[in-house]
């Protein structure tokens, strides 16, 4: 389709193509399943159970259970959750389930232990709240340490960068007024053909972060288009493999469907700010993205993917085939997604400090000046910690009055013998429990607070937080 | 061109020893990674494989450890080609062919000196094995 508009305009492709299948395989956390298992005997009515080792909670009444992806396995954490469950399902595997109950006299039973496999199963339905995001973030890490997200593994300082989504693939991308999309669109959803039952949870259309809610019959799903997957110190997950076709009933939708990465645009996220506006630093195309790298502060950043374009293009593949077969029919929505909701914030009813909310300025020096001098200093301000800055009020390192101590002790001269340059710091938008923990971790007793440039902001100490804690309790 | 991994200890991280090797025997040794500083470290290094018994001789000879770095593996049938992988390495010794699938070269790949892609793979296809074969999946801490 966007070849054909490209090379023969919105006109022809109109009159040639009939629909236009889309794809995307990507970690969707917000999946899982709901399993009925029919009735042990004697009856037990499950109040906790656990399959392979990963706890299913129970969200109706004897022995429904569901399963979320992002639960992890109690002897496995981290490296096997309900994502693998429902794979291992889906691929035929048996699986170990326990249950444990209270009793009741309709209900007498108080634990269950079996094994089972799909074929066991009254329904193994895949119910997924949030599916298919229209675009998502490129995510990248600007602090000192690697840290690992559900956006995978972040290198430090910038070096490099990861995305997700299929960009011009993607379902909502190809009619983002969401013409043909809604309660009870057929849909290619893990290999098997399942609906779209509603706007996924955190839709929100209006700034092109719309998502999808749909279920299938997981029985008739293949592994290949559902695999468990596991973030390093982030936890379990599901990658999902659905495709939305989409019938270019005007030529409105021929115009859209044609969509190319190089329009599609996301921010690029700092994930090192761990709050919920983290901040951003620019914007890129999808186009760039695939390219393998981007620019961030004029240097060339290497990005990776986290969902799988080849797998995208085959679910996409997949849909025409059974189309052109004649083993898929489109439906009409009954009532199309919305195009207004709104994803808010959440309503808090207690705020948590942050280290801007306690931070005070800095006692700093330069590094020419005198031992003798930053000495005076610790005095007469009454402080414990100078902060090294160079000309331009950036972070050179840090002094304590310990250091200053033992300078005389030792007889040392020179600031540059004593001050400590590997400085463990804050940054002022941090939560002060992080910031706290960063002090009790590396046994010290201040941070000074820094901006993105390493401009020094003004410093915290353990007991500036001793005094907040006092104020609270 | 075989790899060794070459590991000094705190009292020979200070000796030139690699030098010494190389100055003795006249064998070009290329270092494809290092990580060291005053405690001790490692490098990784190429050399001829022709030379490769007499150097590792020689360097044992000096006190120093000489092994062979374990291999990184992809399981082509785990691997989904999501390519989380292809910007970690420092070697591009990963990359994305024209069809989107995951390509890996083992030739360039560093080995287990590395293996910043290891816990990166959400499929967790990616694993250090032993030149012999023997798996050992987390077999080590991640080095970044």
């Amino acid at each position: 389709m966007k070849k054909l508009v490209e090379s023969s305009g919105v006109e022809v492709a109109f009159k040639e193509v009939d629909v236009v299948t889309t794809g995307t395989f990507g970690a969707m956390c917000s999946s899982g399943a709901v399993i009925n298992l029919g009735h042990s005997d004697p009856p037990i009515k499950i109040d906790h159970a656990w399959i392979n080792d990963v706890e299913v909670c129970h969200p109706g009444a004897a022995v429904d259970i569901f399963i979320g992806a992002t639960n992890m396995s109690e002897k496995q954490p981290f490296e096997y959750g309900g994502g693998h469950v429902i794979s291992d399902l889906v691929a035929g595997k048996e699986v170990e389930f326990r249950a444990t109950a209270y009793g009741t006299d309709c209900y007498p039973r108080t634990q269950v232990k079996t094994t089972l496999t799909k074929d066991d199963l009254n329904q193994f339905c895949l119910l997924n709240f949030r599916n298919g995001y229209q675009r998502y973030n490129c995510a990248v890490n600007s602090s000192d340490e690697t840290i690992y997200t559900y956006m995978s593994k972040l290198l430090p300082r910038f070096r490099n960068a990861t995305f997700s989504g299929a960009g011009e693939l993607n379902p909502l991308m190809n009619d983002p007024d969401y013409e043909t999309m809604g309660l009870g669109t057929r849909i290619f959803l893990g290999g098997g053909q399942g609906y779209i039952i509603g706007e996924g949870t955190q839709h929100s259309p209006k700034n092109q972060n719309g998502t999808l809610m749909v279920k299938g019959d997981a029985k008739q799903m293949t592994p290949e288009f559902l695999q468990g997957a596991a973030f390093t110190k982030y936890g379990t997950s599901l990658y999902v493999g659905l495709g939305v076709p989409i019938p270019i009933l005007n030529i409105g939708l021929a115009k859209k469907t044609a969509i190319r990465d190089s329009e599609i645009f996301t921010d690029i996220v700092d994930y090192s700010v761990p709050r919920r506006d983290r901040p951003k630093l620019g914007q890129v195309s999808y186009k760039e993205l695939k390219s393998g790298s981007i620019i961030i502060n004029g240097k060339k950043v290497r990005v990776s993917s986290l969902s799988s374009l080849k797998m995208a293009k085959k679910v996409a593949q997949t849909l025409k085939s059974w189309i052109e077969e004649g083993t898929f029919t489109l439906t009409s929505p009954v009532e199309r997604l919305s195009t207004t909701s709104v994803f808010r914030p959440m309503r808090q009813t207690e705020e948590i400090p942050f280290v801007v909310s306690v931070m005070h300025p800095a006692v700093t020096c330069t590094e020419d000046e005198e031992i003798r001098a930053i000495a005076e200093r610790i005095v007469t301000k009454s402080v414990n910690h100078i902060v090294v800055v160079d000309a331009t009020g950036k972070l050179r390192g840090i002094v304590t009055s310990w250091d200053i101590t033992r300078a005389m002790a030792e007889g040392k001269k020179a600031l540059a013998d004593i001050e400590s340059r590997n400085v463990i710091t804050a940054k002022p938008d941090e939560p002060l429990e992080i910031a706290s923990k960063r002090m009790a971790q590396h046994n010290i007793s201040a941070l000074p607070v820094i901006d993105i440039e390493r401009k020094v902001l003004g410093i915290i100490t353990t007991e500036d937080v001793a005094k907040l804690l006092g104020r609270r309790y | 061109m075989g790899r060794i991994l070459i590991r000094f200890n705190e009292e020979q991280v200070s000796e030139p020893i690699a030098s010494q090797v190389i100055i003795e025997y006249k064998v070009p040794m290329a270092i494809l990674s290092a990580h060291i500083n005053s405690k001790g470290g490692e490098i990784l290094v190429e050399i001829p494989d022709d030379a490769e018994d007499t150097i590792v001789e020689a360097l044992r000879k000096r006190g120093v450890t000489v092994s062979v770095p374990k291999s990184i593996e992809v399981d082509s049938e785990k691997c989904f080609s999501c390519g989380s992988c292809v910007a970690l390495c420092p070697v591009e010794a990963i990359r994305l062919t024209s069809d989107s699938s995951v390509e890996f070269d083992k030739e360039k790949c560093l080995g287990s000196t590395c293996s910043i892609c290891v816990d990166a793979c959400p499929a967790r296809a990616i694993k250090a094995v032993k030149p012999n074969g023997n798996g050992s999946p987390n077999s080590r801490e991640k080095k970044s």
